[in-house]
């Protein structure tokens, strides 16, 4: 058991048996009276973020969580399957708990599979992730509007606006913490 | 030795200007009191007995002696001098508060003021604020309250808009400070500045109760936009209500399993050969220009928090 003067950004939290991250917490004493630290917590199975308010002195059970570094192989239906880059041994996840990382997800990418009490709960994506647009319709000629997009598809089947410049076969960067188009690269 | 430094600075980008910004709040401040006929005294750091609270906690400095948490029993015992107006900048010092508002020691300017009452002072640091917020900077709060008074509101009446009950009238502390900390603060913190006053009469600490109504003691806070920023009572002047208030302290400390303090003696006699009738206010000015120029931790305000020691 932990207290709550332990409390600091990042650390992890069972809950309810959820396993959940400090994203935010501040010391406060409201008319000098009892002091609480107030807390901004994110699960980390469900991605919800809500505000807790602890006693100063309350007790809290921390999560153990570990992260192992993992390749991605490939996806069979829902099945997703890694190899764990240290101990070779293969694990499968569920569509629902690859959550929104399966939209970047390609052959022999590096990520990180959050372990909660042994279980494989959700997967860590580098902020950046170069895909190929496999599909987007040719520019419209005159189109000259600065900023202008259209939809344009990658390899992993997950569409994006990018600007009406990019063709078929392109590959971009997206940031997968937006969903968003960052730039072209030379590959 | 001369040369540019090759290591990284360990202050932050304009820390010259904070502290400038601090001097010239440190230089009005003196000014407005000394305008106003005060006279600038100066209490220790080091005392023997820190005063009795139940939520406050003295740093030891030394068999017998403890950094002050407030000046507040010994500037009182400077009104037994008969100068009717006193005010210092001092440092305070309070154990286990750390955080983006607190810092174990932080700059207070204390003022008292003799023959008024709360709402005097509370009149006073109004315009105290007004002269800050005069002449070189310009935020738009500044500009949001020219020419109008500062929000006044009483507890219950904030907790009657804004939690649904009156903590005067059922008193329940537990259930006050966690509304305050779940659904008075977000609405302080809409509030440019507001006075919240009256409080409930267990939280009357060093504050004389009111005349007509004792659930309530004559003490005031100021919040500008959710930052506490000053706190001053209509202070309580009768040595057997406050050595009563002192040992009632001293037993919730006891249940609490925290340090019993002890009481002053000196300033309870102070007391019984007679101090004015007066009122008092703390303000910290590290929270001040905090709310001032917009910064969110105290440390960023301070040039030694003590991550910079």
């Amino acid at each position: 058991m932990i207290e709550t003067s332990d409390i600091r950004k990042n650390l992890k939290l069972q809950i309810d048996g959820d396993p959940w991250v400090v994203v935010d917490f501040q010391f406060v004493k409201p008319g000098k009276g009892q002091a609480f630290t107030r807390t901004k917590i994110k699960n980390l199975i469900t991605g919800n973020v809500i505000e807790r308010t602890y006693r100063s002195g309350e007790k809290l059970e921390e999560a153990y969580i570990e992260e192992h570094e993992m390749a991605f192989l490939y996806a069979q239906g829902d099945v997703f399957h890694f190899m764990n880059n240290q101990t070779y041994e293969q694990i499968e996840m569920t569509a629902e708990q690859a959550g929104d990382a399966k939209s970047y997800l390609t052959e022999n990418m590096t990520v990180e599979v959050v372990y909660f009490n042994s279980k494989p709960i959700t997967i860590t994506l580098p902020n950046f992730v170069e895909l190929q647009i496999v599909h987007t319709e040719p520019a419209i000629k005159g189109d000259t509007v600065s900023g202008a997009t259209k939809t344009a598809e990658v390899s992993t089947g997950f569409k994006l606006q990018v600007p009406v410049f990019i063709s078929n076969g392109e590959w971009i960067v997206i940031d997968t913490r937006t969903g968003g188009y960052v730039e072209r690269v030379k590959r | 030795m001369s040369g540019v430094p090759t290591v990284a600075h360990p202050f932050p980008d304009n820390f010259k200007q904070l502290l400038i910004t601090r001097h010239t709040i440190s230089k009005k401040i003196r000014s407005f009191f000394y305008d106003a006929g005060y006279v600038e005294v100066e209490t220790p750091c080091r005392v023997k007995c820190p005063g009795i609270d139940p939520y406050i906690d003295a740093i030891p400095a030394g068999t017998g002696f403890y950094l002050a948490t407030s000046p507040e029993l010994q500037m009182k015992r400077l009104l037994t001098l008969e100068i009717p107006r006193i005010y210092q900048i001092t440092h305070a010092f309070r154990s286990n508060e750390h955080g983006s508002l607190h810092n174990s020691e932080f700059s207070l300017l204390e003022w008292y003021r003799t023959g008024t009452d709360y709402w005097g002072i509370m009149e006073e640091t109004e315009q105290l604020l007004r002269y800050l917020l005069e002449g070189d900077f310009e935020n738009q709060d500044t500009k949001l309250i020219h020419n109008v008074p500062f929000q006044r509101m009483s507890v219950d009446e904030l907790f009657r808009e804004r939690a649904g009950w009156e903590p005067s009238k059922v008193w329940d502390e537990d259930r006050f400070f966690l509304d305050w900390v779940d659904k008075i603060d977000p609405y302080l913190a809409t509030q440019p500045f507001i006075f919240i006053y009256d409080f409930p009469a267990p939280l009357s600490s060093l504050a004389k109760l009111k005349n007509d109504n004792h659930l309530v003691c004559e003490r005031f806070e100021l919040f500008m936009r959710g930052l506490e920023i000053a706190n001053a009572f209509t202070e309580l002047t009768d040595p057997l209500e406050q050595e009563e208030r002192f040992k009632k302290a001293l037993g919730k400390r006891r249940m609490m399993k925290k340090e019993e303090y002890k009481i002053d003696e000196k300033f309870l006699d102070a007391l019984r050969r007679g101090i004015p009738e007066c009122s008092g206010v703390a303000l910290g000015i590290d929270r001040l220009i905090m709310g001032l120029y917009g910064y969110t931790e105290i440390g960023m305000v301070q040039a030694f928090p003590e991550t910079r020691l």
